[in-house]
């Protein structure tokens, strides 16, 4: 079964603004689910309408198997929600948001302080839990989102944007907890800005421009279409023009650049080890050794003519266009 | 630039800075500008007949009233500059001036001229409905020295708000200001004469300093304006100036340590 | 990734488990509120210490109205005055609340609870609980405070007791009047631009002052104000014995102020999912 299953999804807001124009995803039970587009491309609209906080204006959308329009008490007993602002109160304590949090998902006293206690625990808030949330970093307030998310176990959980702000130690923290959770079972829907964080955590990743879905598939998958990885190497002077030949040997023959040797590889970073002993053996000095592979940003480019991070900058100019004076 | 030119410059930015809060936050400026006109309208209308009691000084209530919103109003401009400081501090805005060439006493001029300023907004207010209730014209003397003195007052409840702002660096504080602009307006010859008082406000009365201002403003309203009723809302006015202004700056020069 | 344990989502629950469930949400929310009030000092401010202070500078600049030929027989000024503490007191108890809730939802604090599986009206019926709470609290520390600076009670233990209830009642009255506002103000400094508009309808009515010293046009207002009911039933056990009428009378002043802020609430609220 699908843990979510969206159809043709739309969000018209007064004004004729579409925020959401027609999405189709799908994401099965223990998937991780990454979903990418740069900041107003309708990712946090979308995981509003998922979580039942937006009506759709258009289309169906399923998550645990519950219509998030006919059937939302449903879908709210289901799902666990870490939000893009971390709504948390304060002036509350992380104990006390834990044990409301428990409440609104109906666990008695007890029981709600038990898994509360467990869940501070495991995202190393043990220490903190009698301090009010407003004292809390940037980094503590998202566990504590995230811990808040998971009181009730749920089967699906929805991260928007769960590491922006965050410094990388942080970060890989959270990744590191996310990964946890789909051990044991959750399936996650996380929207991000972020390549990395998709590339890293996702199973599959849907990106998302302008409110339409650009492309979806695996990481692997999607890098695959844009074309292989290259090798970027310069030669101590005097021998370009021996390494180029030696390159070529190896793999697709690419116009070089301000002394920048290329070389597109058929078989990946298996191919850089044959290529330096061919090079070494030539008796040429390698000053630097550069393998660039595809990134979803290109893939990004490829789709919509934008690169993803920095959105709001000028489009690059692409290699068939002239270029202009 | 250097010198006072530029400490004049400074407190000119800091100052219309300071008036601009208005604009830029109208939400929080309004109640403040409206507030001593209600209050003005309200205890007229709830304790207007205390003037029938013998020894009250005026028939009309409102000429005995209007006066405290002149003080009311500055009082509340005064608190708000020191909320509006407590935002800028929580914020960190306020650490961009501290790090700068200005002055401390610069960064607290500014502050409170812009209070200075700001009381006009709620005394033209309160003027021009009073009028229209029937309030007797102070004279232009009487109407000059009122606004000097809220003027002055609105400095001086600044500096009370800096201190606090400064002291506890968070809006929280916000009743702290305006509890203590409040005692201080209205633990007065507020509501009567100091005869009238009773209990234990007629002794608090006759010891606040804030009593003599009150008095100096109110002269225009309810009879002639005198040298004998002046000199003593001036010189309490001067004290409370002194010592506020000595604690506000030492505060800001102490901020940090 | 691992195989998926096959997960089932949380059963829906008979009527008698729901209501046991949206109880205690409500309580639990009820008690954030209540404690949100304490340790942020500008909420509490408004409920206590102004009204308490505006109570002082009353009794001691105006206590002498007692000598006004028309002014009804009282042991004493305060005793007048603790009625009209009390209803400002649980008026601004009602903007307070009204601007946390307008700051919950400016922090998205409100979305929490939207997307958990509870009632979407709990969350206002535990923002009126704890306003209940916060009347009851007002309507001791008045009474206390009165009876330290040398009130009566004329009425005795039972009209203790009425004026306790009737301030809870009043204040949760206008608990549904501060719901209304925040769910249309959508901003904490909007919904705080209300607080003047307190004073302005107390100052027409009976809070402060008798109805019949009252100057015009405030006079004929007050007769026509229901707070000048609820202000003279609190009053009426204070300074005089317990009576049924001014009750009942200020039971109908709560509870127009009651249906005029719940009927508002709930339009508020429906709006506001309709628009999500």
């Amino acid at each position: 079964m699908s843990a979510i299953e969206v159809r043709g999804l739309e969000r018209r807001y007064s004004g004729d603004v579409l925020a959401v124009a027609g999405i189709d995803l799908e994401v099965s039970e223990g998937e991780i689910y990454a979903f990418l587009g740069p900041n107003g491309a309708g990712k946090t609209t979308t995981v509003r309408m998922l979580v039942t906080l937006l009506t759709p204006t258009g289309g169906t959308a399923t998550v645990a198997g519950f219509d998030v329009v006919r059937d939302a008490p449903s879908v709210r007993r289901s799902i666990g929600v870490a939000l893009q602002e971390a709504a948390l109160d304060p002036l509350m304590t992380g104990r006390e948001l834990m044990h409301l949090q428990a409440t609104l998902h109906g666990l008695p006293g007890h029981e709600a302080d038990r898994r509360g206690d467990a869940l501070l625990t495991r995202v190393g808030l043990a220490d903190a839990a009698d301090r009010r949330v407003g004292t809390y970093s940037g980094g503590m307030r998202r566990r504590l989102d995230l811990a808040t998310a998971l009181v009730h176990d749920p089967k699906v959980l929805f991260l928007d944007e769960p590491t922006t702000g965050l410094d990388p130690v942080s970060r890989i923290a959270i990744w590191d907890e996310v990964r946890r959770l789909n051990d044991d079972g959750t399936t996650v829907f996380l929207t991000t800005q972020y390549l990395e964080e998709a590339d890293q955590l996702a199973d599959r990743v849907g990106i998302i421009d302008e409110g339409k879905m650009a492309a979806e598939g695996t990481p692997t998958a999607l890098k695959a279409q844009i074309g292989r990885s290259h090798l970027e190497v310069i030669i101590a002077e005097g021998g370009s023009t021996e390494a180029e030949v030696i390159m070529a040997r190896f793999g697709e023959p690419m116009p070089s650049k301000n002394g920048v040797l290329m070389v597109g590889l058929l078989h990946g970073a298996s191919d850089v080890a044959p290529i330096v002993r061919a090079l070494d053996d030539a008796g040429l000095c390698v000053e630097s050794l550069n393998l660039v592979q595809p990134t979803l940003d290109d893939v990004f480019v490829e789709k919509t003519g934008r690169h993803l991070e920095g959105a709001d900058e000028e489009q690059p100019q692409l290699a068939d266009e002239p270029v202009s004076a | 630039m250097t010198g006072i030119a530029y400490d004049a410059r400074a407190t000119w930015t800091l100052m219309l800075r300071g008036i601009n809060e208005i604009a830029r936050v109208p939400g929080a400026a309004i109640p403040g500008v409206l507030a001593p006109t209600i209050f003005m309208c309200g205890l007229t209308a709830v304790f207007g007949s205390l003037t029938k009691l013998p020894g009250f000084t005026t028939d009309d209530y409102i000429n005995f009233i209007l006066p405290v919103g002149f003080l009311q109003g500055a009082g509340f401009t005064g608190a708000a500059t020191g909320v509006n400081l407590a935002r800028d501090i929580e914020l960190g805005w306020f650490d961009r001036l501290l790090a700068s060439p200005a002055p401390r006493g610069v960064l607290l001029s500014g502050t409170v001229l812009s209070a200075s300023l700001r009381v006009l907004m709620p005394i033209t207010l309160l003027m021009i409905v009073g009028l229209v209730l029937g309030v007797s014209f102070p004279g232009v003397d009487g109407l000059l020295l009122g606004v000097f003195l809220a003027a002055c007052f609105a400095a001086v409840a600044a500096c009370y708000g800096v201190l606090i702002a400064m002291r506890f660096k968070t809006q929280a504080a916000a009743p702290l200001m305006q509890a203590g602009v409040f005692m201080a307006v209205l633990f007065t010859t507020a509501y009567a004469p100091q005869d009238l008082l009773t209990g234990w406000l007629h002794t608090v009365a006759e010891l606040n300093p804030v009593t003599q201002i009150l008095e100096a403003v109110r002269q225009g309203f309810v009879g002639d304006v005198t040298w004998a009723d002046t000199w003593p809302g001036l010189l309490s006015l001067a004290g409370l100036g002194a010592v506020l202004i000595g604690l506000a700056l030492r505060s800001l020069r102490r901020a940090g340590a | 990734m691992t195989a998926t344990t096959a997960r089932l989502p949380a059963p829906a629950l008979g009527l008698g488990a729901r209501l046991r469930n949206e109880s205690r949400v409500v309580a639990e929310l009820g008690r954030r509120s209540v404690r949100q009030a304490f340790r942020r000092p500008q909420f509490l401010a408004p409920i206590i210490i102004f009204p308490s202070l505006f109570l002082a500078v009353n009794t001691g600049g105006a206590g002498q109205a007692v000598n006004l030929p028309e002014f009804p027989k009282v042991h004493g000024f305060l005793d007048f005055q603790l009625a009209g503490a009390m209803l400002q007191s649980t008026m601004l108890a009602g903007v307070s609340a009204a601007i946390a809730l307008a700051l919950d939802i400016e922090i998205g604090f409100i979305d929490r609870l939207f997307a958990a599986p509870i009632a979407r009206a709990s969350f206002v019926l535990g923002r009126l609980a704890a306003t209940a709470v916060m009347g009851a609290i007002s309507a001791l520390w008045f009474l206390s405070i009165g009876l330290i600076f040398g009130a009566h009670i004329e009425g005795g233990v039972a009209g203790a007791l009425v004026v306790i209830v009737l301030v809870v009642l009043n204040a949760t009255a206008f608990g549904t009047l501060g719901a209304a506002l925040a769910l249309k103000a959508k901003s904490a400094s909007t919904a705080q631009g209300v607080f003047p508009l307190v004073f302005v309808i107390l100052f027409v009515s009976s809070a402060f002052f008798p109805e019949a010293l009252l100057l015009e046009p405030a006079k004929t207002i007050a007769e026509w104000n229901p707070l000048s009911l609820i202000a003279d039933g609190l009053r009426d056990p204070i300074i005089s014995d317990l009576s049924l009428r001014p009750t009942l009378e200020a039971l109908g002043g709560i509870a127009i102020v009651a249906g005029i802020g719940s009927a508002l609430s709930v339009w508020g609220l429906r709006s506001r999912i309709r628009n999500a």
